[in-house]
């Protein structure tokens, strides 16, 4: 196109263009087909499991029977209300909070020590994260089964040694001010050696000339951790709090195995509420509306957290 | 996750294929039915139950029965309901037998009635085969839902060596309240204010409490639900309230009871382990006391308050609604043969629950094992003093509102009174949509 015709060029731009997107974008297609072709069968099997899941819990939580024998019936909203106004619910989600709350924070401060402590490799860290990471590769319910047999009241591996020094001896699960607590310590005990291994990857990004300049400056041990080592982990700080959080919402085998949310509800969280609403009660109404207001809270929580760290990393 | 959804894909795919590959093999193949059965009490059931299953297969060539494991009592309701809903039901299942009514309010039973007459029997003549205790829980309205198929009752547990040692007669067992707490006073010991062994033991937690509350109510002259109407449970009662009192007692009072809510299996490694001196636990739980007890130990009846009276316990084999004539009829061959004498004793044998059939009783193999372990009798015994097990419209959680405020009593943050009030009103709230149906529903 030369300069000596420059009238021509708007009527190009008029019709050309579109043509030419269209056939750009067929021919993309085209190129694309065979990687939407490959991906079919996995996005059948997500639309019909995790898509599908969801937009039914979407719609059952919208129905409900009056009566037993009635026929369920278009409700809007009432499941829910119905859900906010149990206080078996709210009681869940107090229950929920301490117990997220309780577990994330020594774990993740357990995790980062640990971590620290290990950071270098050599044979005794090796072996002592070995030790630490064992516990997550032991299934939740096999694990409760086991603590189970360690919170025995009286004649448990725990009462046998603290039964000794201890006045009364705890009813471990069967007290309602203890039983949340014993739960705890379980997730505290199975997660802290997984965090361990984000935040040993996190130490391993910490720059090292970074550090031997701090060292040559003359920071302490303390002064580097908190100005060097820290800020550099904060990504991973992050993604822990949101998988921690996330755990602490969707792990349920041990209240499941060790306390069916007992004593009088003191253990009850709100995957556990779900699930007596469905099966207990029978109520699908009821559960799927929970279910829509856990799964609410939690997108809400992971977008929060995941916009955050977008945003560090934007301005980093 | 993505491991997980490959492996479903994967999973899919080989049942897809698998069911393929069946079904021209199946087309001539004999009628096959589903038996869901639950493993409540040791792992060694679900060998015992493939025995019988196979034995049944070879002596029946015109059905292919498969048995399949549905974990606890629990577990077994919700995978029912599941297929139900899902449009394949299992042909039988061995379910909890207080989960009858509510199944039935829900439609999710068929009414055997018809296959009994069937058969050319009267419904009077077919139940008369079994306890008259079991009649209750496996009849809705004057129609059978259920045929019973192994069951327990509540037994008092004694430590022999122990009674002995604190000058108590083990071959006079406590049969009152009163002597009861004697006899627990007598069994506790202290170090200053520590126990170091507890007179005795009673279970609480989930499922197990409530039953223990109405076999203790039970003693005490009251009945706990009504039996002939599900939309009623008699919490906030004088019958309770002396039980739950009683209860309360042995642990604050006379401190012969440890606090807290304790789970049956905690309660039974307490009684082998000798922290607790006594314990009310289920027949169920003999064999174990009797395999693993190092020390002589007695059965005897639960002490009464007022009468002497006990629940059952225990699964009865149901047919969900919805299946198909042929598989009906085959499920129905099925159970009349697993709830035959000589099955019924040999599944009683194997497990330690008693059998339902009566004439069970008259095998000479029962006979023979009845002569060999005497403490297997105090339970059929009791039978004659037996009543049918609470079921309400949505048992579970209407149990539930009961257990909830006992743990709280249990745990001293309660009195019995005022938790037994809770109770009532709790349960009445949940029972209330079945009752707007039924009992208020007026012309």
């Amino acid at each position: 196109m030369s300069l000596a015709e420059p009238a021509a060029l708007p009527v190009a731009t008029s019709a050309a263009p579109r043509l030419h997107l269209l056939k750009r974008l067929s021919s993309r297609f085209r190129a694309s087909l065979p990687a939407y072709l490959l991906l079919l069968p996995s996005l059948v099997f997500l639309a019909l499991f995790t898509y599908g899941a969801m937009g039914r819990v979407l719609i059952d939580a919208l129905y409900q029977r009056a009566t037993p024998k009635a026929p369920v019936r278009f409700v809007g909203l009432d499941n829910i209300s119905a859900v906010l106004a149990d206080p078996a619910f709210t009681g869940a989600v107090v229950n929920n909070l301490i117990y997220a709350v309780g577990t994330a924070i020594p774990s993740i401060g357990l995790a980062l020590l640990f971590a620290l402590a290990l950071s270098r490799t050599n044979a005794v860290s090796s072996a002592l994260r070995a030790a630490l990471f064992l516990p997550v590769l032991i299934p939740m319910v096999a694990a409760s089964a086991l603590f189970l047999f360690i919170f025995l009241p009286n004649v448990g591996l725990l009462d046998y040694y603290i039964g000794r020094l201890l006045p009364v001896v705890p009813n471990w699960l069967g007290d309602p001010d203890i039983a949340l607590t014993a739960i705890m310590v379980i997730t505290i005990w199975k997660n802290a050696g997984y965090y361990m291994l984000f935040f040993l990857a996190g130490l391993q990004a910490v720059p090292e000339d970074v550090m031997e300049a701090a060292h040559l400056d003359g920071a302490g041990p303390f002064m580097r951790l908190r100005y060097i080592i820290l800020p550099e982990l904060k990504p991973t700080f992050l993604f822990v709090i949101v998988i921690a959080t996330l755990n602490a919402v969707t792990q349920v085998d041990h209240v499941f195995v060790m306390t069916k949310g007992g004593p009088s509800n003191s253990t009850n969280l709100v995957l556990f509420y779900i699930y007596q609403q469905a099966v207990e009660h029978y109520d699908i109404g009821k559960a799927s509306a929970a279910t829509l207001l856990t799964l609410a809270a939690l997108m809400g929580l992971t977008a929060l957290s995941f916009r955050t760290m977008a945003n560090r990393e934007g301005r980093a | 996750m993505l491991f997980s959804r490959r492996l479903m894909l994967g999973l899919a795919i080989a049942g897809t294929m698998a069911g393929a590959l069946a079904v021209p093999a199946m087309a001539e193949s004999p009628t096959e039915i589903d038996l869901f059965f639950p493993v409540p009490v040791d792992g060694k059931l679900a060998r015992d139950m493939g025995t019988l299953i196979k034995e049944f297969n070879e002596t029946h060539p015109a059905i292919k029965a498969t048995a399949v494991y549905t974990g606890s009592y629990d577990d077994t309701l919700i995978k029912t309901r599941a297929a139900i809903k899902a449009g394949k039901p299992p042909s039988a299942v061995i379910m909890s037998a207080n989960f009858l009514l509510d199944m039935q309010i829900e439609n999710e039973l068929t009414n055997l009635d018809s296959l009994i007459a069937a058969d050319g029997a009267t419904k009077d003549q077919f139940l008369g085969q079994f306890f008259p205790a079991l009649q209750g829980n496996a009849v809705i309205n004057r129609s059978v839902y259920g045929v019973p198929f192994h069951n327990s009752t509540p037994l008092l547990y004694i430590n022999a060596d122990k009674a002995k040692e604190a000058g108590l007669d083990p071959n006079k067992p406590p049969q009152t309240w009163a002597e009861l707490t004697d006899w627990a006073k007598k069994l506790t010991k202290r170090e200053g204010d520590k126990v170091t062994q507890w007179g005795i033991a009673i279970p609480c937690a989930y499922d197990y409490c409530g039953w223990m509350m109405e076999t203790l109510t039970m003693t005490n002259g009251g009945r706990y639900y009504n039996e002939e109407f599900g939309g009623e449970v008699y919490y906030d009662t004088p019958s309770m309230l002396g039980a739950l009192t009683w209860w309360n007692d042995l642990v604050y009072k006379h401190k012969v009871h440890a606090p807290g809510a304790t789970p049956g299996p905690a309660v039974s490694t307490s009684f082998i382990s000798g922290n607790a001196a006594m314990m009310m636990l289920s027949t169920g739980s003999l064999t174990y006391v009797r395999d693993n007890a190092k020390f002589n130990y007695k059965v005897a009846f639960i002490p009464r308050n007022v009468r002497n009276a006990v629940p059952i316990g225990g699964a009865s084999l149901i047919v969900p609604a919805g299946l198909e004539a042929d598989k009906q009829k085959a499920a129905w061959t099925l159970i009349k043969w697993m709830t035959s004498p000589e099955k019924s004793a040999w599944w009683s044998r194997a497990t330690g629950y008693f059998a339902p059939n009566m004439a069970a009783y008259k095998t000479p193999d029962m006979v023979d094992f009845l002569n060999k372990n005497p403490d297997a009798k105090t339970a059929v015994e009791q039978l004659d003093v037996a009543k049918p097990w609470f079921a309400t419209y949505k048992t579970v959680p209407v149990r539930k509102n009961l257990e909830d405020e006992v743990m709280l009593v249990l745990n001293g943050k309660k009195q019995p009174k005022e938790a037994l009030a809770a109770a009532q009103k709790a349960a009445d709230e949940t029972l209330k949509p079945y009752n707007a149906e039924t009992s208020l529903k007026l012309p």
